[in-house]
């Protein structure tokens, strides 16, 4: 093998890290000012222009913040902990493709990382170590609320995945391919989203859970366990804890955007590959104020109801959506009837509709019931 | 002007002629009964003649007569003037009084204070525990004869504060971390707390993990939320026994807030309880200070000047609009929104208090309530930035908020039928004030025995009938319509003329007797008991506060419900812990 070659996945792999710990200091200021703007407030504005020295003065206090490790815990693993749950969320990006390729000096580089042919099954399976890393740190605080913190985020987030994967498939089925790549230039005519907007949202609503963001941060609902997983790590380790569901938030928006947003496709994308990225950029902004806007607006789901809504509700809904889709996509095959192919949303919309016609009756019932 | 509590048209004595008779000492009013049938009386006045609430439950040391007295005040919920009834034990340890938990549950928390600060031991009842002072704590304060470390003198103003007529505070003689006395031979480095046995004790002997619902045995663990947890409005504390999620057992412990207010406000002279208040409740110190100048001027028996009497009533409504615009925006928060709809519930909150400190010079801390009128007239400009707030933009801004909340499916998920609470538990448990109503009873003192001038104005009680949170959330928007009705009219009504019906004075003379004034403050009854025999400072001065009264139905209401819930019920009853622990 050629040694430019390593050096060239060297040199990427530094800069994929490089782009996700950025990524994770504006992605709090940006949350910042928009949770500010949404809550009639100003927002972070005193650091630099606009506060855009506000992570770098953040970072600076957290570094330098005493770290207090408390004398009950179960140190290895205390320590262990931040680090498994920081390491799964910076190699997941490694498989989505920030753009097709360029030359440089007369060598084509291609934009990603890795052109992993089962691409989707590494993501599937680097998302589910994550969940160790909180499991263990509640685990090893030795301390009450950390462990049913980490207790509550184990149930949920295996809960989670099932949906997750399914609404992997559904983009697997759409894209004939488990390789991002591919996935993404079969979405050159159209972008998944528009054949499949139910899988897309599933997709979107789980992440959320698999991410510990609001409505369904369970594991740290301040309001009732503090803070849950991380209630005894403090400065760094505690930094980590917080990197890491920041870049799951960006990680996430970009696999969401590659699967059924098409990606870092847009207009001149063949002619200026490094506009590749900045389409991907823009797409994954957007999502990210998604995630922004639902954590300023929405309660909080209570547990039980957290469990019963994706067991009951999501796991049937993308069941329902993956055969839908296959059958659609085959029907149009067998029978070269392109109407089959475009009965897919519209079939989709309606069991969304019946689904959301559940939530509405259980709803009413639990109130009819208890009163 | 309110009239002097109408003692009550009901006769006990000749119900009850051998244990029962009325109170003669001059100033008080009531009955006493003897102590061997109290409960029997009691029954009989729940029963027979329908006084289902109660109010009150206190004790007065009347140390030259060697009596303890036990004082309870019953109201009734269907409205009218209330009952006074006593009961007299000789001063000899241990005061013993039976209980009256059977009777009304609401006695609970109030017979462990009274127990707790004067050492009246309640017969019967299943937890007398200390409440707001710690297990081991040495004498009961309320007691007459008890003093406190560097005690100077009885009342106030202590003259050692004034040598040769120039002020000095206490600090400069006791400077600060010399001001505790321990006891000989005590070294800090080995003391031992006192441990909490007997409140492990009562948590596992209230459980329900003994019933039959618990077949597969599981563990159970006991979790203490508090005293500094994000949603304990405070420093309460609360141990929970837990069955995964969901509770099993819950005891509130508090008093980590505790710093004696009966028994300052005993020492302070009269004007000097009144900036006291504003501590109660810091949310509503207006509120506070109504409750008190009512009760004073019951007990001085002098009018209110009329201009002063709806520029309280501005000001108490205003406090009940900005109150419950904090707990909508402080409910969600605790349902687990970030912050913005309080935050918008904030900025409102933020204009009124603008009012406050126009007309008294303090956003929270208002102090503004005089014995006999106001202290200050509203200035002409804060007056129209009240008429633009009630005709504009507090209407504008309620709908706005209701029609963003109330068809939220997170937050009707989370709040409908959910602790319900049905109207004959809360009248058993005391409950007042929105709780009440949302439970179906229209109690509002307001309406139910009128202080001030609210008999002049045209408004609904608020209620709603499922008792359950989201009625709960929901009645705190019609309070606040109410609440705007009535400040239209109060702001059209208002005469000009005097703010005060006596002369200024720092001192004022108030003849012996007793008085129990009540207001209906935004979380509830607010009452004072306040007995005074002619001298500058008052004899017994009791509050009764509303989130105290209301804790006692929390843990009726959580048993079997999931501790996500139970922080939302805490929300809901509106606790203040400056009115909790006192």
């Amino acid at each position: 093998m050629d040694w430019t070659m390593w050096v060239e996945w060297i040199v990427k792999g530094f800069v994929l890290c490089l782009i996700l710990l950025t990524g994770f200091a504006y992605l709090t200021w940006y949350e910042r000012r928009a949770l500010a703007r949404i809550q009639v407030r100003v927002g972070p504005n005193r650091a630099g222009y606009q506060g855009l020295l506000q992570p770098i003065a953040d970072a600076v206090k957290l570094i330098f913040k005493e770290e207090l490790t408390p004398g009950h815990v179960y140190k290895v693993v205390f320590i262990l902990a931040p680090v498994l749950t920081v390491v799964p969320s910076l190699v997941l990006a490694a498989v989505v493709p920030l753009g097709t390729s360029f030359n440089l000096f007369g060598r084509e580089i291609t934009l990603y990382v890795a052109d992993v042919n089962v691409g989707i099954l590494y993501l599937t399976s680097i998302a589910s170590i994550a969940v160790y890393g909180i499991v263990l740190a509640g685990w090893s605080s030795n301390n009450k609320y950390a462990m049913l913190g980490g207790i509550r985020s184990s149930a949920q987030m295996i809960s989670y995945e099932l949906t997750l994967g399914l609404s992997f498939v559904t983009a697997i089925i759409l894209g004939n391919s488990m390789n991002m790549i591919d996935i993404v230039n079969e979405q050159r005519g159209l972008w998944f989203v528009v054949i499949q907007p139910v899988g897309a949202l599933i997709f979107w609503i789980a992440t959320l859970a698999e991410v510990n963001r609001a409505p369904f941060d369970m594991p740290e609902a301040e309001q009732e366990l503090t803070a849950g997983y991380h209630a005894e790590y403090s400065g760094m380790k505690f930094a980590l804890f917080f990197m890491a569901e920041y870049q799951k938030m960006i990680v996430i928006s970009m696999i969401l955007a590659t699967l059924f947003f098409g990606g870092y496709l847009g207009p001149f994308v063949d002619q200026v590959p490094l506009l590749g990225p900045v389409y991907l950029f823009a797409k994954v902004i957007i999502l990210l104020f998604g995630m922004i806007w639902v954590r300023a607006t929405w309660p909080r789901i209570r547990y039980d109801r957290l469990m019963s809504f994706g067991w009951k509700i999501l796991l049937p809904l993308s069941l329902a959506i993956a055969f839908i889709t296959a059958t659609g996509i085959l029907l149009a095959d067998v029978l070269n009837n392109q109407l089959f192919f475009w009965s897919i949303p519209v079939v989709s919309i309606i069991a969304l509709l019946v689904a959301v016609a559940f939530i509405y009756r259980d709803l009413r019932r639990k109130s009819h019931g208890r009163i | 002007m309110t009239a002097p509590a109408s003692t009550t048209t009901i006769d006990l004595v000749s119900r009850f002629p051998e244990f029962v008779t009325a109170d003669t000492r001059p100033g008080f009013s009531g009955f006493i009964v003897k102590k061997e049938n109290l409960v029997e009386v009691a029954t009989a006045l729940r029963d027979e003649f329908n006084f289902d609430l109660l109010s009150s439950v206190t004790g007065v040391d009347y140390i030259a007569d060697n009596k303890m007295e036990v004082v309870y005040h019953l109201h009734r919920t269907t409205g009218g003037p209330g009952i006074v009834f006593k009961t007299q034990v000789d001063r000899v340890d241990p005061m013993e009084v039976p209980s009256l938990i059977d009777v009304w549950a609401g006695a609970d928390f109030q017979e462990r204070e009274a127990w707790d600060l004067l050492g009246i031991k309640f017969t019967g009842h299943p937890d007398l525990r200390r409440i707001l002072l710690w297990e081991g704590y040495e004498g009961h304060p309320l007691r007459k004869d008890y003093q406190e470390a560097f005690f100077e003198e009885e009342t106030k103003p202590f003259k050692s504060r004034w040598p040769e007529g120039h002020h000095t505070y206490a600090e400069f003689k006791n400077p600060f971390r010399d001001n505790i006395k321990l006891p000989e031979n005590f070294k800090l480095d080995n003391y031992q707390p006192e441990n909490e046995d007997q409140l492990y004790f009562s948590l596992e002997k209230s459980s329900m993990k003994h019933t039959s619902e618990n077949q597969m045995g599981t563990d159970h663990m006991v979790v203490n939320m508090g005293p500094h947890h994000p949603s304990t409005h405070g420093v309460l504390r609360v141990a929970v026994e837990l069955n995964g999620e969901t509770i099993t057992s819950l005891k509130p412990v508090m008093g980590y807030l505790h710093r004696n207010h009966d028994k300052i406000g005993e020492r302070n002279t009269y004007l000097q309880i009144m900036p006291f208040t504003d501590r109660l409740d810091y949310f509503n110190s207006m509120a506070n200070n109504f409750g008190y100048a009512v009760t004073v001027e019951k007990l001085m028996n002098i009018p209110v000047a009329e201009r002063a009497e709806y520029i309280r009533v501005i000001m108490a409504e205003l406090s009940r609009i900005q109150n419950h615009l904090i707990f909508i925006g402080m409910l969600i928060n605790d349902l687990g929104s970030m912050y913005t709809p309080s935050l918008y519930a904030f900025e409102e909150r933020e204009l009124i208090l603008d009012i406050f400190e126009a007309v008294s010079g303090a956003r929270m801390m208002c102090n503004y309530f005089r014995f006999g009128g106001v202290v200050r007239d509203i200035p002409a400009d804060a007056m129209q930035k009240i008429k633009d707030l009630v005709h504009d933009r507090l209407p504008a801004k309620t709908d706005e908020m209701e029609r963003f909340l109330n068809e939220n499916e997170v937050l009707v998920g989370r709040l409908k039928g959910v602790h319900v609470l049905n109207a004959e538990e809360a009248i058993r448990n005391s409950v007042t004030g929105p709780v009440l109503r949302a439970a179906g009873v229209p109690y509002d003192l307001r309406r139910a025995d009128p202080y001030s001038v609210y008999d002049r104005f045209d408004f609904d009680v608020a209620v709603r009938y499922n008792g359950d949170m989201y009625d709960n959330y929901l009645i705190r928007f019609d309070e606040i319509r109410q609440s705007l009705r009535i400040l239209e009219q109060a702001l059209k009504q208002i005469p000009e003329g005097p703010i005060n019906s006596q002369k200024p004075q720092y001192q004022v003379r108030v003849p012996a007797g007793e008085a129990y004034g009540r207001v209906e403050s935004p979380k509830g009854e607010l009452a004072f008991y306040v007995v005074s025999n002619g001298k500058p400072n008052p004899y017994r001065y009791h509050v009764r506060a509303p989130s105290f009264v209301n804790l006692t139905a929390v843990e009726t209401m959580c048993k079997g419900t999931k501790i996500a819930d139970f922080v939302a019920l805490l929300a809901m009853l509106d606790i203040v812990m400056g009115e909790v622990d006192r």
